[in-house]
């Protein structure tokens, strides 16, 4: 961050400090729900469409049911998970 | 963007919704690229591992044929995801409430 920016944080009214933590919040939520996505192409990418040569540019209806798939079922591992690990406590 | 510093050569302070709005763009601005970045590096390491096996002392147009399809398809599975998650996401909050 450029120094002046940083120098000027000081003008900033506390309404306007409330302001932008609620939008630095939501930008840091952005970026962890970005970052899971980022994630799971990574793994779905390598579960449905790696191994196979690439003939074409274009998703197959299989590859493309199979990326969604991916997803889901990747979730309910997550959950399963916590579930478990909730009936261990 | 000005080379040596920031470009208003007048100090004049701002105001705080002026520096706010300042923050927020620069926020948005690293946020968007990082997001690139990391699609950048994710088609590189995946694109590589499928259309290169066997590196040679330069790129066939097969290879980057391959690359490119592959980009494509990246990109393409990379919307599903992000669709597929969010919208689960979605009724799990739902689910929650």
């Amino acid at each position: 961050m450029d120094p002046q920016t940083q120098m000027d944080i000081s003008n900033l009214s506390e309404a306007d400090k409330k302001d932008l933590s609620q939008i630095l919040q939501n930008e840091s939520q952005k970026t962890t729900i970005q970052q899971s996505v980022h994630q799971l192409s990574d793994i779905c990418f390598k579960k449905c469409i790696a191994g196979r040569p690439i003939t074409s540019g274009a998703l197959s209806r299989d590859e493309e049911s199979c990326a969604e798939n991916c997803v889901q079922r990747w979730m309910d591992t997550q959950t399963s998970i916590i579930t478990k690990l909730q009936s261990m406590r | 963007m000005s080379l040596f510093g920031s470009g208003s050569a007048s100090p004049a302070p701002k105001s705080g919704s002026d520096v706010k709005a300042g923050i927020v763009q620069q926020l948005q601005q690293e946020s968007a690229m990082n997001n690139a970045r990391l699609l950048i590096e994710k088609i590189n390491e995946n694109c590589f591992d499928a259309c290169i096996p066997a590196p040679g002392s330069t790129m066939s147009s097969q290879e980057s044929g391959c690359i490119s399809s592959c980009m494509d398809k990246y990109i393409q599975l990379w919307n599903i995801s992000s669709k597929t998650y969010i919208s689960r996401l979605g009724q799990e909050h739902k689910r929650m409430a």
